[in-house]
């Protein structure tokens, strides 16, 4: 009868110990421990992330996940993401981190844990030579389209709506991608997109008749990391990531390979100052 | 569980999730009213003796029946922005959807036509109907009953299909969902309710489907 | 690196395209067997029991007929993470696949089972027959001989609504298009070659059973 009695505590108190230590076991050490970090991209975004003609993810976004998996010992697993999965996948587990130019809504930081700001973006206009568009209100005349759910299309229709011009002639895409297929094709006069984008778009063949128009008027898009809210530890770690990829000269090098320039000192300025 | 639901944010875009779910109904029911009238041309037209006519319409039937509608939307609004032509999401959803809507019920009516038998026309002209009296009291009304069900059927589809405009960014009720969740990164409450509404918006389609059945066939379907 | 973003369709693409194709067929099988399966167990459960747990059910199955795939699909996947149990899409896809295709198989094979008359299984009992013989050797073959021809429906139209796995991140055929699409900005040979490959798949299969269909008929 004692013996059961102390077989049954010792049982007890391994279960309890078990349970606890593994809700004790928070995100960094869960990923550690696995020896993976599922790091989110959004895949059609270049120069942040894209995927090269091997058809493999490339870009800043992809590069800041190795650096982080490199800092932390593992191995990164890149997964592909539109805007609208980035949360989902964080909530259903499937990622640690996106790495996804994610702006830093208050709205959003009810839902997710932001780091410190990683980058910051201006939304510009973006259409063929000679639509004749030179201020941000010449838009009203034409057919305008962005990207469903982000940032720059809340901006544009907020925009739009102060100046009483109507949502009639505007048009959502499903993804960064589809929106530039959609001006490729001539569905829209012009879109709005980040201008790191754009650069890149207008150094290809396709886009060679087409030019960067104003940018959206008082607004920087101040974007960081994500993850799960409750994992504070995990987002203290990310943080001091992002403080050591600027010290250390990687945001630098990053920059210079997918920008082909030096990180412009206000950029670094604004990453500092948000912080 | 560790994700808490925050439902306050839901409530507050209820009206633009309503809007969504009326512009839902709204593409659903004009497919609807498109594709069958299509379908009665593809119909006659397949079942004539002309390959001119049956050849076309067997090839919109076919390939309505075996490509995804997935694929069909696409189709509708890059594919055919490839040649220039620019369809709305919305334009480019309600044409896929009419397409499809259009081929299964080509199908669904003639079955229904076929299936009465030929015998009918001639005892009817025989007791001195004319060809126009025949149709309108004998054979359509038949045929009318036997295809309620597989149109209403073909309705919930075209309503559960119209969910697919969340790929070309319309603003039907999944798309409007999309965009208010990553807006304020509540997925799980906003699909949770888009979930609700359609299940409801199906439920009161078949709901009046089956009054107007009652009125029409005196409930002897 | 700039004009690297658009780079045209070439060979190299075939294996990538392959594997699409690959993973719309392994999906589609995985949901038709499982979804047969269930719903054969299911549909034989609804011609059997009482009118109130049939009303149960039926009210299950409803749900999953009434709400868009798509819903489902994203609503299962971010529901089975936030409870701490994130599935691979794959996995994930198929589960909620699978049971999309049962609500849809039960009431096939619900119908079969139901156009057994009475009387045969009187009779089999009658003839000493227990309860499972006349499952085994008069509902079961009876049942099922006229259903063939729905099932195949259901199974093509569950081929083609795999495609909507994608939205959760399976590289089944139409993403790893889409991939290619944002790549080479050629949305209609590639829309086109998809399209293809569906209606390759899906044409004959109709065909045969339509065929069978007349062939039952007469």
């Amino acid at each position: 009868m004692k013996l059961t009695k102390k077989i049954f505590l010792c049982a007890a108190t391994i279960a309890a110990v078990t349970v606890f230590s593994a809700t004790q076991a928070d995100q960094l050490d869960t990923v550690i421990k696995r020896g993976v970090l599922n790091c989110g991209v959004v895949l059609d975004f270049p120069p942040m992330g894209y995927f090269d003609k091997e058809n493999k993810p490339a870009g800043f976004d992809v590069d800041y996940c190795n650096d982080l998996a490199g800092a932390l010992g593992v191995k990164a697993e890149i997964l592909n993401l539109t805007w609208g999965d980035r949360i989902p996948s964080l909530v259903s587990g499937k990622t640690d981190v996106v790495v996804g130019s994610t702006s830093d809504t208050l709205e959003r930081a009810k839902s997710v844990g932001f780091s410190y700001p990683y980058f910051v973006f201006k939304f510009q206009v973006f259409s063929k030579k000679g639509t004749g568009i030179n201020t941000f209100d010449d838009l009203k005349k034409f057919k305008v389209g962005a990207a469903l759910g982000t940032t720059y299309e809340t901006e544009y229709l907020a925009y739009a709506k102060k100046h009483g011009w109507g949502t009639d002639n505007y048009t959502s895409f499903k993804s960064e991608n589809d929106a530039y297929l959609g001006l490729f094709q001539g569905k829209v006069d012009a879109i709005i997109s980040t201008n790191t984008n754009i650069a890149t778009k207008l150094q290809t063949q396709e886009f060679k008749d087409y030019v960067a128009g104003p940018f959206v008027p008082d607004y920087d898009d101040v974007v960081g990391l994500i993850a799960k809210r409750s994992e504070v530890a995990w987002i203290d770690y990310l943080n001091l990531f992002l403080i050591h990829q600027i010290r250390d000269g990687k945001m630098n090098e990053r920059y210079n390979k997918h920008f082909g320039s030096e990180v412009p000192a206000d950029l670094i300025k604004t990453l500092r100052d948000n912080k | 569980m560790e994700y808490e639901f925050h439902w306050n944010i839901v409530f507050q875009k209820m009206p633009q999730l309503l809007n969504g779910a009326f512009v839902t109904l709204h593409v659903s029911v004009l497919s609807m009213l498109i594709g069958i009238a299509i379908a009665v041309l593809l119909a006659i037209a397949k079942m004539s003796d002309y390959k001119l006519f049956s050849l076309p319409a067997t090839l919109w039937v076919e390939i309505a029946r075996n490509t995804p509608a997935l694929f069909q939307i696409y189709m509708a609004y890059f594919g055919l922005g490839a040649f220039g032509i620019h369809l709305s999401p919305y334009v480019a959803v309600l044409s896929a959807l009419v397409f499809v809507n259009a081929g299964y019920l080509t199908e669904t009516f003639r079955g229904g036509f076929m299936s009465i038998p030929r015998t009918q026309y001639s005892a009817s002209r025989s007791l001195g109907m004319n060809s126009v009296q025949v149709y309108r009291y004998i054979i359509l009304p038949q045929m009318f009953r036997r295809i309620y069900h597989p149109m209403t059927n073909q309705f919930v589809w075209s309503i559960l299909m119209s969910s697919l405009g969340i790929l070309v960014g319309m603003d039907e009720l999944s798309g409007e969902t999309q965009r208010l969740q990553s807006l304020s990164f509540r997925t799980l409450e906003f699909f949770m309710v888009a979930a609700v509404m359609y299940f409801l918006i199906t439920k009161l389609v078949l709901f009046s489907a089956s009054l107007v059945s009652q009125k029409l066939f005196k409930g002897d379907l | 690196m700039g004009s690297s973003f658009f780079t045209p369709l070439s060979w190299n693409d075939s294996g990538f395209i392959l594997t699409g194709v690959l993973n719309t067929v392994t999906i589609s099988l995985v949901a038709i067997i499982i979804g047969t399966l269930l719903g054969l167990a299911i549909g034989f459960i609804r011609a059997e029991v009482s009118r109130f747990s049939n009303m149960l059910l039926g009210g299950v199955l409803d749900v999953l007929r009434s709400v868009p795939l798509i819903i489902q699909l994203i609503l299962f996947s971010t529901y089975i993470g936030a409870i701490g149990h994130p599935l691979d899409p794959f996995v994930s896809g198929s589960i909620v696949l699978s049971l999309y295709t049962m609500a849809f198989m039960s009431e096939v094979f619900r119908g079969g089972f139901e156009s057994v008359q009475r009387s045969m299984i009187t009779a089999g009992r009658s003839l000493g027959m227990s309860y499972w013989q006349t499952v085994a050797y008069i509902r079961l073959p009876i049942g099922l001989r006229t259903v063939f021809p729905s099932w195949l429906g259901v199974a093509l139209s569950v081929i083609k609504d795999s495609a909507l796995v994608s939205v959760i991140g399976y590289m089944e055929l139409l993403r790893t298009s889409e991939q290619l699409i944002s790549r080479t900005q050629q949305p209609l040979e590639i829309l086109i070659g998809v399209g293809l490959f569906y209606f390759i798949i899906s044409y004959p299969l109709s065909l045969y059973g339509k065929y069978v269909e007349r062939k039952m008929s007469i």
